[in-house]
């Protein structure tokens, strides 16, 4: 059943990269248009979660519609920055009505796994209940944490760490 | 932390003083970190059998012991290459040894002794010196596959120690850890102390985590992403079989037997909160413990069962709990330093290890159950996280970042001697020690 959502991805990815021919714009608020034909191709936009992505080799954050937002240090605060972007997160989801989420919550090197699991869940939920506090439905939005596990930058540096301490948000499709 | 040595030191001096003779001379502690390691001779044992079937058994066997002892710290296993009696020209019992041959190269113990194999089956009979006295201080004899033979060194060691400080040694157990050294993702691996006999136990090409053992030391406990979400598995070690235990939405996380096999420990998820709850061996709740907005994990049972050490961040930054197995209050364990998790129960219950980060670094500490005797294992070699006791109580598993990669480490209680356990590539983490095998 994995195996056969991943092709579902994959084919979704070709159709973004033949349909719109290009993929720099996919940011909030700018998706292709909110499925004027047939299909909703921004749906269809993701290229899978960290962990489906890690699997085949690939970078887990994939160029997906909707910005990351990031935390500090052993906290779950949603600050300023991260309360923009979830507004702008928001309206492209009230754009694109018909699509589900997942809101992946990463953390960086530091700290245990069980505690950064427990952390990422934070994360996670923190980003979901804001989202559904705008007015996402809450049935649209799953979380799951991948803690430590799944981290953009190697390097044991601050700006490393920043990177990964993030809510990342998959486009699931409908 | 000094007791402990003089304790050690007065048991073997008990033992070489015992049998009354001028010729053992213990010049101030034996063991400890300002005394010179008790030397010992490991001959390889002598094959009394005839042809070429398992010829390597006895160097095996000697070759174990030696790491053992080695991981043991206290001990200096004397290089093989000085050995100047011949394990097949020579005797093993106390009358037919050549002593002055071990004396001259500075033994005060020696292990000899001598196997048989026929077809799949191996004799072995293994016998520890003192070479001073002259005299027998043990001897085992064992019986089983030839296979066996890393067993049968490993319960031997376990023996040596017994004879030297009163206590048996941790030798007969397994290991399992979290490693990267196959795969991009990670995967657990299970080994015994000399790591011999390695074998990569999941093959989920998922994410891996905090492997833990069943009191009986047949099956662990681990958590895996394979289905989309962190759910709990037992896997049985004979059969290989896996089953769910608990796959709740969200974290199923840190499941801990408790020291009966009855229940599990473990950490689930509401809507992003994390809380410890109770389930039993089919992953039914039985009981709540913690209810409330902070993050709970890494729960340690008590040896007794009626307790548990958790990881908490309800005051702030993540301290160590500790509260009643049946419910109730959690009381605060640790006051200093901002940052402590991971805590571990020691067998003999008086102690919890944990980990503090102080200066941006992670070591390892120890305190009394009550919170007070602070103590500190690791200092200025890299992270060192993830503690597990042995199962005897004198020894703490730990990784560590000080050569690089994150490899597995062996220290004592104390923090006087620590050596290295896993080697390879990859990241070897959170390790968990297991019982004695019975």
């Amino acid at each position: 059943m994995g195996k056969r959502l991943l092709g579902v991805v994959v084919v979704g990815l070709l159709f973004t990269f033949v349909g719109s021919g290009c993929s720099s714009s996919k940011k909030p608020g700018a998706g292709a248009g909110g499925g004027a034909g047939g299909v909703d191709e921004t749906g269809l936009g993701s290229t899978g979660g960290s962990l489906d992505r890690t699997k085949k080799g690939l970078a887990p954050g994939d160029e997906g519609p909707l910005t990351d937002i990031h935390f500090g240090f052993d906290s779950y605060e949603l600050d300023e920055p991260a309360r923009t972007t979830l507004r702008d997160n928001g309206n492209w989801l009230k754009d694109h009505p018909k699509t589900k989420v997942e809101v992946e919550g990463h953390c960086d090197e530091r700290g245990t796994v069980e505690f950064n699991l427990a952390l990422g869940a934070k994360r996670a939920g923190a980003a979901k209940e804001y989202l559904v506090a705008l007015g996402v439905a809450a049935d649209r939005l799953t979380t799951i944490s991948y803690g430590e596990e799944l981290p953009l930058c190697h390097e044991h540096t601050e700006e490393c760490w920043q990177k990964n301490r993030r809510a990342h948000f998959v486009v699931l499709g409908e | 932390m000094n007791r402990w040595w003089l304790f050690l030191g007065v048991v073997l001096g008990v033992v070489l003083a015992g049998a009354g003779s001028g010729h053992a001379q213990v010049r101030g502690t034996i063991f400890g970190p300002d005394s010179r390691s008790y030397p010992v001779a490991i001959a390889p044992l002598k094959s009394l059998s005839t042809g070429a079937a398992g010829a390597d058994i006895g160097t095996r066997f000697a070759d174990i012991i030696g790491r053992d002892l080695t991981v043991a710290g206290y001990f200096k296993v004397l290089d093989r290459a000085a050995y100047l009696e011949k394990p097949d020209a020579s005797g093993y019992t106390a009358d037919t040894i050549n002593f002055e041959s071990w004396s001259v190269i500075g033994a005060l113990a020696l292990v000899k002794g001598a196997y048989t194999v026929e077809g799949d089956n191996l004799t072995l009979e293994a016998r520890l010196f003192d070479v001073y006295q002259r005299k027998l201080l043990t001897g085992r004899r064992y019986h089983g596959p030839v296979a066996e033979v890393r067993r049968m060194a490993n319960k031997f060691a376990d023996e040596i120690m017994k004879q030297f400080t009163g206590d048996r040694g941790p030798f007969d157990s397994r290991l399992a850890f979290v490693s990267t050294r196959d795969s991009r993702l990670s995967e657990i691996y299970v080994t015994s102390i000399d790591e011999g006999d390695l074998q990569q136990l999941t093959k989920g090409q998922t994410v891996t985590k905090a492997p833990s053992w069943s009191p009986d030391s047949r099956s662990l406990l681990y958590t895996s992403f394979k289905r989309h979400n962190p759910d709990l598995y037992s896997i049985d070690l004979l059969s290989g079989r896996e089953t769910v235990i608990s796959q709740r939405q969200g974290l199923n996380l840190g499941g801990k037997y408790s020291p009966d096999g009855s229940l599990i420990a473990l950490t689930v998820e509401d809507n992003g909160n994390s809380d410890i709850v109770l389930v039993d061996r089919t992953g039914k709740l039985v009981r709540r413990l913690t209810d409330n907005w902070a993050i709970d994990v890494s729960s340690s049972w008590s040896p007794d069962g009626k307790q548990i050490a958790f990881c908490s961040n309800r005051s702030g930054g993540p301290q160590i709990y500790v509260m009643s197995s049946g419910g109730g209050e959690a009381k605060r364990l640790t006051f200093t330093g901002t940052n402590n998790t991971s805590p571990a129960w020691s067998p003999k219950g008086d102690r919890i290890a944990y980990v503090s980060r102080l200066d941006g670094g992670f070591n390892l500490f120890t305190v009394k159950v009550d919170g007070s005797d602070v103590q500190q294992l690791t200092q200025g070699a890299g992270d060192n996280e993830d503690p597990s006791w042995s199962p005897d109580g004198r020894y703490i598993v730990f990784s560590s970042s000080r050569t690089g990669r994150r490899k597995l480490f062996v220290t004592d209680a104390a923090g006087a001697t620590q050596v290295q356990l896993t080697h390879g590539g990859g990241d070897d983490t959170s390790p968990a020690w297991s019982r004695w095998l019975e």
